[in-house]
């Protein structure tokens, strides 16, 4: 079958002041699918992922050249930001729920986007509860602060509060790194009932998550990216050494 | 020497020196409170600190004494200002209050008067009214000075009873009512307090905002940076100064609330750029990022989401700030100037407690005076303090768990 392509990275080279973190990276992101990043630490995962909604502009050192196509406009040009991000929704390695209510936390974002009314709100924060899979949890404690939640409840949360947005992709940079493994195996199940919506795209460390979740894998190293490809093939059958070397522990 | 005996030595120098602060301490505020304690009294806190003459019309009416004599004489209603009674107390039934003629002393001048030593509860004194028709208190302590338009200066206290028994119908009293209090300095203090943070906030957190937010580091934020923090070293006098030559002067403003209010604000403004800075610094770069990726705008992010998180580090900077402003002298001795009075408006001069804590110690020399407006001093700082905690707690967006 062919699908879709959402992103598509030409010859991206990113810099952080002199050093350069991203090497002519060429990727193609397909559409409601699981993708994942894996790689040693260092070698540009987050960074390439942050590219994909902007959020290195908040690095004043950072410099990009090459593109990245979404949706057929290339959104390291003059594109707006805030919309790109209403599309884009990311999920942080740390869950970040702000202090505020849990009901208030999902309304942050329609709310930033002039949604006023009640009714809809409403609506709005018991779908995106329920898709994260958290609602049956927290139904009755709605207004309470959702610092009182538990690092899983947390995340599932920022996955709700993205999902709130409406976006067409989420970016998850290693959601489930901070977490045991029983709020892990929650957020693993909820990615693959999410990706029947949404193109998800995630950082991970752990090979087997990979193995589990994603459709694609892209093997990064150094900057680079070493291979790319179904997630199957990767993990039985690389083309790339150093691929297999990953993979197999044996990376020095 | 032993590494022990070391220990012990560093051990009895650090408790020493603790000991000797908190002594210090203990000391100063006890001084305050010994040598002012007697003349707080609730009169002292609600009654202006000049005298207020006034005429009172009252119905003349014959009231019998309902205590019997000894209690009478012993009824004392003069506070420290009046050595002892001179004669007296005399009871005049047709007003239903007793008067005493008291030797009255005020700064350097000493007058001999007469003072309401009590008042029957139903006394025609207590409807009385001014010439507009609106009520008047009269109380113990008042002093009467004329009756009709008689004037009691140098006559006997019989004489003035008897004077005042005489009279009938409707008696115009000239009354006038002591002085001595702070009411009008606790009201100034609370306006001065109000009116600069009203200015200097929104100014200092904007400021903040600016220099975390937006500035780029380099050149210019340290320069700001540097200049906030000379300001905070320079003393209180140079904006006294500055007000006086600027706000007074220049803008026309007068000796006023409103100047006053403006230095102080000058003077507040480092100390919450500084506070909210760093309250802004502390919060975490992962609600920004969290926000930013939500698609807020950064003005949002930092209205919705940085700025709360900042307010207990604001409420420290509130709380620093009332403490200037209650402590401030220097300043407002220049720019709001030594009238012991509420300023009606923001363009009317007004003293604050510790201006006129100055002005009674230095231009009276009335050291138990000073000392007694002291207490109200600390006792406002103590209060507004639990006060700004109790807000800042509540407002504590990580307290709601
Ligand atoms: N803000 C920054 N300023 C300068 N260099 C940075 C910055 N952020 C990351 N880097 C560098 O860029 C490179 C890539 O970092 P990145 O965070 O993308 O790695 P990663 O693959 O996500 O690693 P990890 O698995 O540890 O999260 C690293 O060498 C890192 O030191
Ligand atoms: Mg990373």
């Amino acid at each position: 079958m062919n699908k879709k392509i959402k992103f598509n990275a030409k010859n991206l080279d990113l810099y952080y002041g002199d050093f350069q973190a991203l090497k002519s990276i060429n990727l193609e992101i397909c559409e409601k699918e699981v993708t994942a990043f894996i790689g040693p630490s260092g070698c540009g995962k987050s960074t390439f992922l942050r590219c994909l909604n902007r959020m290195n502009d908040l690095i004043d050192s950072v410099k990009i050249e090459g593109e990245i196509i979404f949706e057929g406009q290339d959104i390291n040009g003059d594109i707006d930001v805030i919309n790109l991000r209403t599309r884009v929704g990311m999920v942080f390695q740390k869950p970040n729920p702000f202090p505020m209510s849990i009901y208030e936390n999902i309304a942050y974002g329609p709310k930033c986007q002039g949604v006023k009314d009640k009714t809809q709100l409403d609506t709005l924060v018991k779908e995106s509860l329920v898709k994260a899979a958290l609602w049956e949890e927290v139904k009755d404690r709605l207004n309470k602060s959702a610092l009182g939640l538990s690092g899983g409840q947390q995340q599932r949360l920022c996955i709700a509060r993205a999902i709130a947005m409406q976006p067409e992709v989420i970016l998850m940079d290693e959601p489930t790194s901070a977490l045991d493994p029983i709020a892990t195996a929650k957020i693993e199940d909820l990615m693959s009932k999410l990706k029947k919506d949404y193109t998800i795209i995630i950082v991970t460390h752990s090979m087997q998550q990979a193995g589990r979740i994603s459709d694609k894998t892209a093997f990064f190293l150094m900057g680079e990216v070493v291979e790319f490809n179904e997630t199957p093939v990767i993990f039985t059958n690389p083309a790339d050494k150093r691929t297999e070397d990953y993979i197999t522990g044996r990376f020095g | 020497m032993g590494r022990k005996m070391k220990d012990v030595l560093a051990k009895s120098i650090i408790y020493l020196a603790t000991g000797i602060t908190l002594c210090v301490l203990l000391f100063i505020v006890g001084f305050i409170f010994v040598k002012g304690i007697s003349l707080v009294n609730w009169d002292f806190l609600t009654r202006d600190y000049n005298e207020k003459v006034f005429y009172a019309f009252v119905q003349e009416e014959v009231v019998p004494m309902t205590i019997d004599a000894a209690s009478l004489s012993q009824k004392d209603p003069y506070d420290k200002r009046y050595e002892s009674s001179l004669e007296g107390p005399i009871y005049i039934e047709n007003i239903g209050a007793a008067i005493a003629k008291v030797a009255y002393k005020n700064n350097a001048t000493e007058k001999e008067q007469f003072v309401f030593s009590y008042i029957e509860k139903d006394s025609p004194l207590l409807s009385a009214i001014d010439s507009t028709g609106k009520k008047l208190s009269i109380g113990t302590d008042y002093i009467l000075e004329s009756i009709n338009g008689t004037d009691f200066e140098g006559l006997s206290l019989e004489d003035v009873a008897a004077q005042i028994n005489h009279e009938t119908g409707e008696l115009k009293i000239k009354v006038v009512q002591p002085g001595g209090g702070v009411r009008s300095n606790i009201i100034t203090t609370l306006y001065m307090v109000l009116v600069s943070l009203l200015i200097a906030l929104p100014l200092g957190i904007f400021g903040a905002i600016y220099l975390t937010e937006y500035a780029k580091p380099g050149r210019l934020v340290n320069i700001i940076r540097f200049a906030a923090e000379c300001l905070a070293g320079i003393p209180s006098i140079i904006f006294g100064l500055f007000g006086m030559a600027f706000f007074v002067v220049a803008l026309k403003f007068q000796i006023s609330l409103l100047s006053g209010s403006l230095t102080v604000a000058i003077i507040l403004l480092p100390v919450i750029i500084r506070s909210t800075e760093e309250a802004l610094k502390t919060v975490p770069t992962a609600f920004r990022e969290g926000s930013l990726a939500l698609g807020a705008t950064k003005l949002q992010t930092i209205f919705k989401v940085v700025l709360p998180c900042a307010v207990p580090g604001i409420a420290t900077a509130v709380l620093l700030s009332i403490g200037r402003v209650v402590g401030e002298s220097a300043a407002l001795l220049l720019t709001a100037g030594t009238v012991a009075q509420i300023p009606g408006t923001l363009f009317s001069p007004g003293s604050t407690l510790t201006v006129q804590a100055y002005y009674v110690a230095k231009e009276e020399g009335n050291i138990e005076l000073a000392c007694a407006i002291g207490i109200v001093i600390i006792v406002i700082v103590i209060v507004l303090n639990i006060l700004s905690r109790i807000t800042s707690d509540k407002l504590n967006v990580f307290n709601k768990k």
